[in-house]
């Protein structure tokens, strides 16, 4: 089936990723080697995509359609929880600070940032000449008001972990502002280009009008149904290329694969990875499938039988057949995981010094004999691609070793509220975040609010705080994989896989970038991407 | 003594809207988890929680917020929804989300019902009046197919043939309200083609039946025996005294038009009123819930009055409630 025909499409998927800028030449050569094109003929390949790289073309209404909406949509950057929200806020909004392809931090609205010495102070300069939605010039008071509702215990914000060293942010002058801290944050900067971080006008009272900086002005918006975008004509930089969106959801996964191969929407998210096969067969669709930090993993809560004996967990973990799941359950969509959050996709902050922890039935008798356990009970909800299949291969192969695992299969409806972090074990699943430390501190931070194993290891939450203070790459290095460690030896969490996000797109969108933080490059194809004829 | 079975009926309705008002409060508060803990989902804290709760006054007795909201609804005013609106601002009203969802559920069911409607009970008399010939096989074997058909398989099929393949209609109904002219009919196409098949196939078998059922009355072979010509007795004699059955089960497809079609709206992502009420439900927007709860019950309740009132009309019998 895999026939010629299939290695032709791949091949043009991939000089448009090329020369759309989305993957380097080595990535590229190696992505047809593994197509098993040689190198010759690879090298004339690329030399061909090389020559269609095209410069972006202004027009066109970019059709998205995202995997959720509801009457509860948002356009109050704080409370953003889904994909469409963080689309639609990438088209109303601007961030102080961007992040764009394999997670390089580049300025926003804010023109240019310095720190002092220990990473307790940091004034940021922001752009002039920029104006709201509504001619209203952007400055320092809209900055200090957006960013201020992040702090304090009373703040709805959904990040409010993230800036919980900062004391507070003050305007210097009309252009500059500053934010004080209780604790250095060398990582500040790159949360800042979070999607909740965006900047909103001062005092605003009704979101839903969706005023912003950014490079769409909101023409409608019906939650739950559809919003409309026009081009921002008073952009304060070049772009963006589409003259209008339309963002939206399909909320049934099929019918979401057929509109696009029907050609009613140009954009989708969350693509399930059995539709992978079809979108790659039809002509004019393809699939971008980007490898993440996002994974689904299963909890054994430490402070409580059976996750407490530190046997049992790593029973669970020697248990996981990886490869095997990447393979059939993910359909080669995923990467293998180890045991800690943090992915290859993370870039420089992974640690390639761990060994990957094997499938290993022996020792997972052997630890789980340790332990003294024979049996135990696993919730069980679709949160995750892949993590109901992962659970069911988990209890076949504990069978095998004579471990009896039972499942309970629970609706994800409430499921956070009343299963995840309750049940001794259960499973979960966590999006990506910019930074490794901010990754580490949300899920591991001794006593954070979602330490969904809870764990708790002091000489990882000082090893968290040194390296937002430290300034040597080789230390801060060395810290981040010395924390990858400890999850990886001592926490409950089992992450036996990474996924990848799969897109749907059509042929015709190009220069999409490649930010493996969340859908469709996290989002921020709204400004960057662009339509040809 | 009709206006008091008519009376009769009105009393019952209502009553059986103030029982289902009741249902639909204490249904609802025993969801779990509430609209706090679903707006902020995995990224809850107690703090969060309680911040929220309080700034969307889920903190009062249950009984205090179900008079507050019946007094509302008597007034005229459904309320404000909790979710969709930002963080301090306060809140969409509920009239608002619903009306625009409300005209796209009509335009659907208005639609399916123009054309399932005549277009069934032609085929059930065709059927009736020339029962067990080939003609009437076919549409008896045809609909009791496509009874036993779910409505989602019916809607992927099209949507795969009509849509993917042929690429004649689009795969999915955006209706936005600004659609016009053939944009509004091509959108509309394939979800109504669905549900006209779904809701004419029952229609068809109940109109067969009842009028066969009739057939085999002895004015009605007083009537043959008369000499008077099939199709004068099958419309003139027989379907008055079949129309309560058939008007009954044509008003329980429309109220399913009105308030059951949630698949068809998911699959064809159209902005229904079912699809709200389903997506409330996962937010926990619970004054949205009981909005949708009651706008279906009143449509139950008034189409099922209808038909009584259909049922008094043809068969004098029923004027006189025991």
């Amino acid at each position: 089936m895999h026939g010629d025909e299939t290695t032709g499409k791949d091949l043009r998927a991939l000089q448009q990723k090329f020369k759309d800028g989305g993957i380097s030449r080595r990535d590229f050569l190696a992505a047809l080697g593994a197509l098993g094109v040689s190198a010759a003929t690879a090298q004339s390949h690329l030399a061909r995509a090389a020559a269609l790289a095209a410069s972006p073309r202004r027009g066109g209404t970019a059709i998205f359609a995202s995997n959720l909406h509801g009457p509860d949509d948002q356009l109050d950057p704080i409370v953003f929880t889904s994909g469409i929200d963080y689309t639609r806020g990438r088209a109303c909004y601007n961030n102080l600070t961007q992040i764009l392809d394999h997670l390089t931090l580049h300025p926003e609205l804010a023109e240019e940032w310095s720190a002092n010495r220990d990473a307790t102070e940091f004034t940021f300069k922001i752009r002039k000449g920029v104006e709201f939605h509504d001619g209203a010039p952007l400055t320092a008071d809209d900055v200090v008001w957006s960013m201020n509702r992040h702090l304090g215990p009373d703040s709805p914000s959904v990040i409010k972990a993230y800036f919980a060293s900062v004391i507070e942010w003050r305007k210097l002058d009309r252009y500059t502002v500053r934010a004080r801290l209780s604790a250095p944050d060398r990582d500040l900067p790159v949360k800042l280009g979070e999607k909740q971080a965006k900047i909103v006008k001062r005092g605003t009272t009704d979101f839903r009008k969706g005023i912003g900086t950014g490079p769409y002005v909101l023409e409608s918006f019906e939650p739950g149904v559809r919003s409309l975008h026009r081009r921002n004509p008073n952009y304060w930089r070049e772009g963006p290329n589409f003259d209008a969106l339309v963002l939206t959801a399909i909320t049934d996964p099929t019918a979401r694969v057929n509109a696009l191969i029907a050609g009613d929407v140009h954009l989708i998210a969350s693509v399930n990875s059995r539709s992978v096969r079809l979108i790659k067969n039809t002509e004019g669709v393809h699939v971008n499938s980007t490898p993440s930090g996002r994974y689904g993993g299963i909890c054994c809560l430490k402070n409580t039988p059976p996750g407490a004996n530190d046997h049992f967990v790593r029973g669970m973990q020697y248990i996981q057949d990886r490869e095997r799941i990447v393979r059939s359950i993910l359909k080669g969509h995923g990467q293998v995981g180890n045991d800690h959050p943090i992915s290859p996709a993370y870039g420089a902050d992974h640690c390639t010094e761990l060994p990957q922890r094997p499938y290993d039935p022996d020792q997972a008798k052997w630890h789980l004999q340790q332990a003294g356990i024979s049996s135990a009970e696993l919730f069980v909800a679709p949160v995750a691609a892949g993590i109901v299949e992962t659970c069911l291969l988990m209890q076949a192969n504990l069978k095998k070793i004579g471990f009896d695992l039972a499942i309970r299969q629970v609706p994800t409806d409430g499921y956070w509220g009343a299963v995840w972090m309750k049940e001794p074990m259960n499973v979960v699943s966590w999006n990506m975040r910019p930074t490794a430390n901010a990754m580490l501190a949300i899920q591991f931070a001794p006593g954070a609010a979602w330490n969904d194993t809870y764990w708790n290891n002091p000489r990882f939450g000082e090893l968290l705080r040194m390296q937002l203070a430290e300034t040597d790459p080789a230390r801060r290095y060395g810290m981040l994989c010395e924390m990858q460690r400890l999850v990886h030896e001592g926490s409950g969490m089992v992450i036996p896989y990474h996924l990848n996000i799969l897109d749907g797109v059509s042929d015709r969108i190009h220069g999409i970038p490649v930010v493996p933080l969340g859908a469709t490059g996290a989002h921020e194809w709204v400004e960057f991407a662009w339509m040809s004829e | 003594m009709l206006i008091r079975a008519v009376l009769h009926r009105i009393a019952t309705g209502l009553v059986t809207l103030v029982v289902v008002s009741v249902l639909i409060f204490l249904g609802t508060s025993v969801l779990p988890g509430d609209v706090a803990s679903i707006i902020l989902g995995q990224m809850a804290t107690p703090e969060s929680l309680a911040a929220l709760r309080s700034t969307l006054g889920l903190d009062q007795p249950a009984y205090l917020r179900y008079f507050m909201w019946l007094g509302d609804l008597l007034s005229g005013d459904l309320g404000i929804s909790k979710a969709g609106s930002g963080a301090g601002t306060g809140g969409t009203p509920i009239s608002e989300m619903i009306a625009p969802r409300l005209a796209n559920t009509v335009h659907l069911a208005g639609a399916v019902a123009l054309i399932a409607v005549p277009l069934s009970l032609g085929l059930g008399l065709a059927a009736a009046a020339r029962a067990g010939t080939r003609l009437d096989r076919s549409i008896t074997l045809t609909t009791l197919g496509l009874v036993s058909v779910p409505e989602f398989l019916v809607a992927t099929a099209l949507v795969l043939v009509v849509a993917v393949y042929l690429g004649w209609l689009p795969a999915t109904a955006y209706v936005s309200g600004t659609e016009t002219g053939t944009a509004l009919l091509k959108a509309l196409a394939l979800p109504t083609l669905t549900l006209v098949v779904v809701a004419s196939s029952q229609i068809i078998r109940m109109t067969r039946a009842s009028v066969l059922n009739v057939m085999s009355s002895p004015y009605i072979e007083m009537a043959v025996l008369k000499g008077l010509p099939r199709r004068r007795i099958v419309l003139r004699h027989a379907l008055p005294n079949a129309v309560g059955p058939i008007v009954n089960v044509i008003a329980l497809n429309l109220a399913y038009l009105v308030s059951g079609v949630v698949i068809v709206e998911t699959i064809f992502a159209y902005p229904g009123l079912a699809k709200l009420m389903v997506d409330a439900v996962q937010t926990r927007d619970l004054p949205l819930v009981q909005a949708c709860a009651m706008i279906f019950c009143s449509a139950y309740i008034v189409l099922v009055f209808i038909a009584d009132l259909a049922s008094i009309l043809s068969n004098p019998r029923l004027r006189y409630p025991r």
